[in-house]
C-alpha cells in the first residue's frame, strides 16, 4: 500500500513503498488530489476518433450529462462533479499519455470508465495506477484478468467478463443449436482470447475459427471472414469482437447472401450503431446477443426512463442507445461510490467504499454486482436477447432469464437476483 | 490491411551517432605532472594519470573552486568499418573529454567552474580502470589548483555508470555526482544486447554469430562481419517497409519456416524490441500518431500496427552496433561467451507487452507462430567462468550518502530507463534499511534523502509526416527519445542543480527545484513515476 508522505528535502516514491506503514500519516481528507471544497474532478479515456469509436465515443457524454444532472441537483455532498474526457484514439501508448496528463497534470480524483483492454492493460503497469493509490472504477472491458484483486488493488470493473460471456453463450448454444455447424469470428488479442479460453473450457467446439487483428478490421478484411465462414458452412456464428468489426462482418455478409444464425458478443451488439455503420435492419433481425441490461428503447424499465429523460435534458441530440445507457449508468454508480466513500473523500476512502459497499449499488444491469474486499469483478451475468425488425432487442423466449457465473469453472446457473432499485430521480441518497 | 508505401521516408531513417568526442586543445604532457598552457582567461593544462589515461582540465581565471568531473561515454575498443551506423569509420582513441560539448563546457567555465576529464587508459567497457583513473585525477587537479574545494562528478552513458560508481565507493572525494542516461550493470546490459542480437539472428539471418567470438584478430573480424550483416538486416527491412510497411517481405537470408513468414515481418522486429526490452517510442516513431490524409480506418491501423514497427526498426537499429561491439568487447574481457538464454522464457518475458501490442505482433497468432520459432531455434550458452568473469567487474550498490541527481530519457533505445530505476530501487531499499536501523537505535529522524531522480518522457504524439502522408525522419529526434539525447539547457540545469547540491550538502527540492526543472524543458520530477524495470534483471 502506497502513502503519500512529503519527506524533507525530496520525496522517493520508492521508498516510501519499501518502507509502508513507516511513512503513515493521514492526510487531511479536504486537501486529497481531485477533490476541493466545491469540486471533485474525474478523468476518462476512451476513442472519441478513429475506427473504433463508433458508439464509444458517447459514453464519456453521457457521463457527462448525468453527472451534469446531479450538480443542477446538489452535486456529491455540495461538491460538482467534473469529468475530464481524454482521446486516446485506441492506442494503448497515447492511453498512457493521456492517463499521465490525467493523473499529473489534470491531478483527477479518480478515473471512472477507462475503455479498452489492451489500452487499460498498459496504463495500469505504466502509469502506475496501483502504486499511486488512484481509484480506477468501472472499467470498460470485460478482461477477465482485471479481475485479479491482488495485480489490480486499486481498480474495479463493471462489466462481466468476457469469460462469464462465453460461458454463458456456450451453455445457450448447447442448449438450443446442438448438432449445428458452429462457427467464431474473434479479435486475435486477449479480449477474444478470453472468450475463447472460456467456450473451450465449455466444451464448445468451433468448426470453422476466424481471427482478426485489432485495427485491421474493414470491409475487406470481412470478406475474408465470411469466405471462410461459408466454405465452412458454419449455421450459427458466434462473434466475439467491437462494433466496428461486427458492421463489415454483417453488411458483407449480407451481400454475399450469407445468413448464418448470428450470435454477438455483447461488446459489439449494439443495435443503433450498427445501423449507422451501415447494417441494414433485416440483417440484424433475428441476431442473438448475450445483454445485461435492459434495452435502450424499454420505457418500462425504470432506470432506462429516468435516464431517457436526463439524455434529452443534459446530452441534446444525441440518440439514446447501449452506449448512452451504459455512460450513464456508470454516472449513477459513480455518484454512489462517492457518496460512500463520505462527506470528505479521499481516495483510500473511495476504494475502501467500493469493497464495503460496491456490492449494494443501484445499476441498471440485472445481474449482482461482485464487489467486496476480496473481490473487484462487476458484473456477474448475461440474459439472452434477440434483436427484432425494428433494431429492438427483446429478452429470447420473451422474459429476462439471467445467467450468473465466475470467470473460472463455476458452473452457469439461472439466478433469481433482483436488482436494487433505481433511486428517486435518479439521485442517489446512500 | 491497406498497403501502406513510404518509399521516400524510409531511405532517411538514420541511426544517430552514438560517438560524441569533444576534443580540447591541451598542451601534451605524458607524465602526471599537469602541463598548463598559463592562458588567460581559461587555463588548459593536460597530462597523463599513471595508467597512461590522457586528461584534460580547464581552469578560468575566476575559479570559484568546485570542479566537475565528467565521465565519457562507451568508445569501442576496436576500429569500426565506414559505412556502419552510430560508429562508422571510428578508431579507436582516448582523446580526454572535460564535459559532454564545448557549448556546455564554455557556459560552466563562464561561471567561474573547472571541469576536468579524463580519455581514460582503455576504451571499451572501463569502469574499473576508469574510476581509478579518475580518482588520481581528482588528487592531481586538486594538487595543481589548490583553490580547489569542491569536486562534482557527471557523466553519460557508460561515463553515467561510472560516475555513480564514483558517488558509491569515493563518497570522500566528492560533494555530488550526476550520472545521466546510465549504463546499467554489465550483466543485465549483455542480456539485452544477446537477446537483441540472438533475436535479429534467429528471425533475420542465421549466419550472424551473435556471440561467442574467437580470439584475436579472428574474432574481430567475426565482430565486424556480424555488424556488416546486422545492417544489412536492418536495410532490407527498410526496404521492405519502404514497398508495403502492412506486410513488408522477410529479408532472404531469413530461414524461419514459410508458414511464419505468412506474419508480417514487421511483427518480428517488434518482437525483438519487446522481448530485448528497447523502448516502442523511437527518435520519430511514436507508436501513437498516422498520417492524417489516411482513411480513419486505415489510421486506426497505422497507429497499432505500423507506426510502433516503425520505432522498432529505429530503435533497434540504434541498439544494434553496439550491441555487437559491446558483446565482442566483454567477451575479450571475460574470457569466453557471457550471453546465455538456454533457460530464458521469451513467452514470459513479454507476457504483458503482448496485450498491450497485440495488433503490431498481428495478433495472437503472430504472437504465438513468432514465439514458437524463439522456442525452437538454438539457445545460446556462455561460458561459466567467463560470466563469473563479468560478475567481479563492477556493479552498483546503490548506496549513496553524497547528493545525486539521476536524468535518462525514458525512451532511450541504448540505455532504457530501466537502467535508471534500477539504481533508485536499490537506494530505496539502501535508505529503507538505514531508517530501520535508525529507528532500532532509538533516533526517530529520517535518514536524507539524497537522491533526486529526473526523467524526459516523449511527447504524446511527435511523429511527423509530409504533406503527402509519408513519416518524415529528417527531423531533429524527439525528445525523451534516442540515446542520451540532451539539450544544452538540460545539461545546464543539472550543472547547475550539481552546484546547488555541492554547496548545501542537498538537493534543491520543492518550488525552485520544479521552476529550475520546467525552465530547462523537458525535465519532470515524478515521486510516482517508475520505469518498467528490465525484465532480464531477473534472468
Amino acid at each position: 500500500m502506497i502513502r503519500k508522505t512529503r519527506v524533507k528535502g525530496t520525496w522517493l516514491a520508492a521508498t516510501v513503498l519499501a518502507v509502508g506503514s513507516l511513512f503513515a500519516t493521514a492526510l487531511p481528507a479536504h486537501a486529497e488530489t481531485g477533490v476541493s471544497s466545491s469540486e471533485i474532478k474525474l478523468g476518462i479515456t476512451l476513442p472519441l476518433t478513429g475506427a473504433a469509436s463508433p458508439g464509444y465515443n458517447k459514453i464519456g457524454n453521457a457521463m457527462n450529462a448525468y453527472f451534469k444532472y446531479v450538480n443542477d441537483n446538489g452535486g456529491v455532498n455540495g461538491r460538482k462533479i467534473t469529468l475530464i474526457q481524454k482521446n486516446d484514439e485506441y492506442s494503448p501508448q497515447l492511453s498512457i499519455a493521456k492517463t499521465n496528463e490525467l493523473v499529473l497534470k489534470d491531478k483527477v480524483f479518480a478515473l471512472v470508465g477507462p475503455l479498452g483492454t489492451a489500452n487499460y492493460t498498459s496504463v495500469h503497469k505504466s502509469v502506475g495506477i496501483a502504486k499511486r493509490g488512484v481509484p480506477s472504477l468501472f472499467l470498460n472491458t470485460g478482461f477477465s484478468g482485471f479481475g485479479n484483486k491482488k495485480t489490480y488493488p486499486t481498480s474495479f470493473m463493471i462489466l462481466p467478463s468476457y469469460a462469464m460471456e462465453a460461458k454463458i453463450m456456450a451453455k445457450f448454444l448447447k442448449e438450443n443449436y446442438a448438432g449445428k455447424k458452429l462457427g467464431i469470428v474473434y479479435q486475435n488479442d486477449e479480449f477474444g482470447i478470453d472468450g475463447l479460453g472460456a467456450f473451450k473450457a465449455a466444451g464448445t467446439k468451433f468448426d470453422v475459427s476466424v481471427a482478426y487483428t485489432s485495427g485491421t478490421q474493414s470491409a475487406a478484411t470481412a470478406q475474408t471472414w465470411v469466405s471462410q465462414l461459408a466454405a465452412g458452412g458454419a449455421q450459427v456464428v458466434v462473434f466475439f469482437g467491437v462494433t466496428s468489426a461486427t458492421a463489415p462482418l454483417l453488411a458483407v455478409a449480407a451481400a454475399a447472401k450469407y445468413a448464418p444464425q448470428w450470435i454477438l458478443g455483447s461488446v459489439g451488439a449494439d443495435p443503433l450503431t450498427l445501423r449507422a455503420l451501415g447494417v441494414p435492419l433485416a440483417v440484424l433481425n433475428g441476431a442473438l446477443t448475450p445483454a445485461g441490461n435492459p434495452s435502450p428503447n424499454d420505457t418500462s424499465d425504470e432506470y432506462v426512463k429516468q435516464f431517457q429523460e436526463i439524455n434529452t435534458k443534459y446530452n441534446t441530440g444525441t440518440a439514446f442507445d447501449d452506449y448512452v445507457l451504459q455512460g450513464m449508468n456508470i454516472g449513477l454508480m459513480t455518484v454512489q461510490a462517492l457518496r460512500a466513500a463520505g462527506s470528505n473523500p479521499t481516495r483510500k476512502g473511495l476504494i475502501s467504499a467500493m469493497e464495503n459497499k460496491g456490492s449494494t449499488f443501484a445499476s441498471v444491469a440485472y445481474s449482482p454486482l461482485g464487489y467486496s474486499k476480496t473481490s473487484n469483478v462487476g458484473h456477474t451475468g448475461y440474459y439472452m436477447a434477440v434483436m427484432d425488425a425494428n433494431g429492438d432487442r427483446k429478452p429470447f423466449g420473451g422474459k429476462v432469464t439471467l445467467y450468473t457465473t465466475d470467470s473460472g469453472s463455476g458452473p452457469v446457473v439461472v439466478s433469481t437476483f433482483k436488482r436494487p432499485a433505481m433511486p428517486a430521480k435518479g439521485l442517489p441518497n446512500n | 490491411m491497406r498497403n501502406f508505401k513510404f518509399k521516400r521516408a524510409l531511405t532517411l531513417i538514420a541511426v544517430t551517432s552514438l560517438l560524441s568526442i569533444t576534443v580540447v586543445s591541451i598542451p601534451t604532457a605524458a607524465q602526471a605532472a599537469p602541463a598548463c598552457d598559463g592562458k588567460v582567461p581559461v587555463q588548459t593544462c593536460g597530462g597523463a594519470t599513471s595508467d597512461g589515461a590522457p586528461y584534460a582540465m580547464m581552469v578560468p581565471a575566476n575559479f570559484n573552486g568546485t570542479v566537475y568531473l565528467y565521465s565519457h561515454g562507451y568508445r569501442p575498443n576496436v576500429a569500426v568499418p565506414a559505412g556502419i551506423p552510430g560508429y562508422g569509420g571510428y578508431t579507436v582513441t582516448n582523446t580526454p573529454q572535460p564535459g559532454p560539448n564545448a557549448t556546455v563546457i564554455g557556459a560552466l567555465l563562464a561561471k567561474g567552474y573547472g571541469v576536468v576529464g579524463s580519455g581514460f587508459a582503455r576504451q571499451g567497457w572501463n569502469a574499473d580502470s576508469a574510476i581509478k583513473t579518475n580518482v588520481e585525477l581528482v588528487g592531481l587537479f586538486k594538487k595543481q589548483f589548490t583553490k580547489t574545494t569542491k569536486v562534482v562528478a557527471w557523466g553519460e552513458s557508460l561515463g553515467g555508470f561510472i560516475t555513480q560508481a564514483l558517488a558509491e565507493k569515493h563518497s570522500d572525494l566528492f560533494s555530488a555526482a550526476a550520472p545521466l542516461c546510465m549504463a546499467s550493470d554489465i550483466t543485465p546490459l549483455m542480456t539485452m544486447a544477446g537477446d537483441a542480437l540472438w533475436g535479429i539472428k534467429t528471425f533475420f539471418d542465421p549466419t550472424i554469430k551473435g556471440g561467442n567470438y574467437s580470439a584475436g584478430a579472428a574474432g574481430y573480424a567475426e565482430a565486424m562481419g556480424d555488424l556488416v550483416k546486422v545492417f544489412t538486416v536492418i536495410g532490407t527491412l527498410q526496404a521492405a517497409f519502404a514497398a508495403n510497411a502492412s506486410a513488408p517481405a522477410w529479408p532472404a537470408t531469413s530461414k524461419v519456416p514459410d508458414a511464419i513468414k505468412a506474419i508480417p515481418s514487421r511483427s518480428a522486429l517488434v518482437m525483438i524490441a519487446l522481448m530485448s526490452g528497447i523502448p516502442m517510442q523511437s527518435a520519430h516513431f511514436d507508436s501513437t500518431s498516422a498520417p492524417s490524409v489516411l482513411p480513419v480506418a486505415s489510421q486506426t491501423s497505422f497507429i497499432l500496427a505500423i507506426n510502433p514497427a516503425f520505432a522498432a526498426l529505429e530503435n533497434v537499429a540504434n541498439a544494434a552496433a553496439l550491441a555487437v561491439l559491446a558483446t565482442h568487447d566483454l567477451e575479450l574481457q571475460a574470457g569466453g561467451a557471457v550471453f546465455d538464454n538456454t533457460t530464458t522464457d521469451y513467452a514470459a518475458r513479454i507476457a504483458e507487452e503482448q496485450f498491450i501490442w497485440a495488433s503490431a505482433l498481428s495478433g495472437n497468432s503472430g504472437i504465438g507462430g513468432l514465439l514458437s520459432v524463439l522456442a525452437a531455434s538454438p539457445r545460446a550458452k556462455a561460458n561459466p567462468a567467463a560470466v563469473e568473469k563479468l560478475k567481479t567487474l563492477t556493479s552498483h550498490s546503490g548506496k549513496v550518502d553524497i547528493p545525486t541527481i539521476l536524468f535518462t530519457g525514458t525512451a532511450d533505445p541504448v540505455t532504457t530507463a530501466g537502467n535508471q530505476q534500477s539504481v533508485v530501487d536499490k537506494y530505496a531499499t539502501y535508505w529503507a534499511d538505514k531508517w530501520v536501523a535508525a529507528r532500532k537505535a532509538g533516533d526517530r529522524k529520517r535518514p536524507a534523502n539524497n537522491q533526486l531522480v529526473l526523467w524526459n518522457f516523449p511527447s504524446a504524439k511527435y511523429t511527423k509526416y509530409t504533406a503527402a502522408g509519408a513519416p518524415d525522419t529528417s527531423v531533429p529526434a524527439a525528445t525523451g527519445t534516442n540515446h542520451c539525447n540532451f539539450t544544452t539547457s538540460q545539461y545546464m540545469a543539472i550543472a547547475d542543480l550539481l552546484a546547488y547540491a555541492s554547496a548545501n550538502g542537498k538537493n534543491l527540492s520543492g518550488g525552485p527545484l520544479l521552476t529550475k526543472i520546467r525552465k530547462a524543458g523537458n525535465m519532470t520530477y515524478d515521486r510516482g513515476y517508475s520505469a518498467p524495470q528490465l525484465k532480464y534483471y531477473g534472468g
